[in-house]
């Protein structure tokens, strides 16, 4: 993925030039936790590891917290508040202002059919508008396409559980096993956990939502989700973990 | 508790707040909780910038008139270190409850009201400062603080670093000096009596300890410069803590 050096920094350190990629035909992309002083001053505000990818000419600072801070593209788990006029109310953590979820927003939708969501209900999202300046906007549906791609009320037995945000950004990597070192799911669901029937919806937000006819398995597959991210576990010990969990849960 | 003691800290000690962190030295024990940006009140919103709201909770009792005037001053010092532009309308919360702090052993700390104990400013700050970096709050720079006394003792100066309440008691003025990464000073408070040259003096140590640059040194040969100077050195303290904290979430990679 990226160049693998660890280089720890804090807010306001400098940044060795030898460390940012100079690629003559790209612009410089800056990710989360840098930010950019005019002219050539680029500094880190929070505190973590420096990932640079030299490929894309990008970097980012690597870290871990729990207050989400929504930014454009994000794929979110929100639970709608309550409905306004045209719109919906969602919460995306708590404490925060609400997202606005327009009703129109959705697959296919008209202003005579469109889904209605009740307060409390979740939705799998995809952050439309992030600005400091206005509450974030929400949407169900490819601008471009008119498709929903996944995305939609969550409807089904479920339960949402908490992760930490460099928890849910593990899981949401294409290769999460491999890249993010996370493969309790594809255990629980493999020969570790017996086959368990379960589906999932990760938020960038640190929600995920555990879908399962059963109750059992959805306690289940969040206790083994939420384990792994506090105890901070690796491959092995999340194998362990599960075995141990399926072996209580019989 | 003498001065010469290590400082310690935990940092996600408090696991339902955003970030919280536990930092112990020369005595004093604080913990402190960060929440934010979350939504302000109405009364404290600001069109343009974050509101930074400070509590400081005393060992014993409910606070006064002294946790209000160390609250302004903290929240003055550290609304310049967090981005408050990046999140308009929104309140950074940090709470600080002081745990444990050194007794004076001469006097009953219980019937003294009226004074400011400035003495425990480095420690709220270093708490607040850490407990930001955990939380992942956008900042500008990080900052370190210290605290000194300077006494006469046989008719010399003597400059105290991290004075015990019976040396302030006893020394002729105390100062609490802080500094943000680049150098600059964020924050300088004093009490007592004191001339230009001293609080000179004392700014040169304080910067001794709180900006020394990159410690070359380490093990045995750090510990002989530590008692060389006086003063641990704050800012490879912090450095060496985050480093662990962030290895530790990233454990993966």
């Amino acid at each position: 993925m990226a160049t693998a050096e660890r280089s720890v920094v804090l807010p306001g350190e400098t940044i060795d030039p030898s460390l940012i990629p100079s690629d003559p035909k790209k612009a410089l992309r800056l990710g989360p936790g840098l930010r950019h002083i005019p002219p050539t001053d680029i500094v880190p505000t929070v505190a973590g590891q420096l990932v640079t990818n030299p490929v894309k000419n990008s970097m980012w600072i690597e870290y871990n917290s729990n207050r989400y801070i929504p930014s454009q593209n994000d794929i979110v788990l929100a639970q709608v508040l309550r409905s306004a006029t045209d719109f919906y109310l969602c919460s995306l953590s708590p404490h925060t202002a609400p997202a606005t979820l327009p009703h129109l927003a959705f697959e296919s939708a008209t202003k005579k059919t469109r889904p209605i969501l009740s307060p409390g209900q979740l939705v799998y999202a995809r952050v439309a508008l992030a600005n400091r300046h206005m509450d974030p906007e929400l949407e169900c549906v490819s601008a471009s396409t008119g498709k929903a791609d996944g995305l939609g009320p969550i409807t089904g037995p479920g339960c949402a559980f908490d992760v930490s945000l460099g928890f849910a950004r593990r899981l949401l990597m294409a290769r999460s096993r491999e890249d993010g070192g996370v493969g309790v799911l594809e255990m629980l669901g493999g020969e570790e956990g017996g086959g368990l029937a379960f589906e999932t919806a990760v938020g960038r937000n640190g929600k995920v939502w555990v879908g399962s006819e059963s109750a059992r398995t959805v306690v289940l597959v969040g206790r083994a989700l939420q384990e792994t991210d506090r105890r901070g576990l690796g491959i092995e010990g999340q194998r362990r973990l599960v075995k141990k969990l399926v072996k209580e849960m019989r | 508790m003498t001065a010469t003691t290590a400082p310690e800290a935990a940092l996600g000690v408090l696991p339902r707040s955003d970030g919280s962190a536990k930092y112990s030295h020369a005595g004093y024990t604080v913990t402190a909780s960060v929440n934010g940006p979350i939504e302000a009140q109405r009364r404290d919103e600001h069109a343009y910038e974050a509101h930074v709201d400070v509590v400081v909770r005393p060992a014993a009792g409910v606070g006064g008139t002294r946790e209000r005037h160390l609250e302004s001053l903290l929240q003055s010092s550290l609304s310049q270190l967090i981005l408050v532009k990046n999140f308009p309308r929104s309140l950074i919360q940090i709470v600080l409850q002081v745990e444990d702090s050194p007794e004076n052993d001469y006097v009953n700390t219980k019937l003294v009201q009226a004074s400011l104990n400035l003495a425990i400013m480095p420690a709220l700050v270093q708490t607040a400062v850490l407990a930001l970096l955990s939380a992942g709050v956008p900042m500008r720079a990080t900052a370190t603080a210290t605290a000194i006394a300077i006494a006469r003792q046989d008719g010399a100066q003597r400059i105290i670093v991290d004075p015990s309440p019976r040396e302030i008691e006893t020394g002729r003025s105390v100062h609490v000096l802080a500094f943000t990464s680049h150098g600059g000073l964020l924050l300088a408070e004093s009490e007592g009596d004191f001339t230009v040259r001293e609080w000179d003096e004392v700014y040169e140590t304080a910067r001794a300890i709180c900006c020394r640059s990159a410690p070359a040194k380490d093990g045995m040969a750090m510990l002989l410069d530590d008692e060389a100077t006086g003063g641990p050195d704050m800012r490879h303290f912090l450095r060496s803590t985050m480093e662990s904290k962030v290895v530790a979430d990233l454990h993966w990679k």
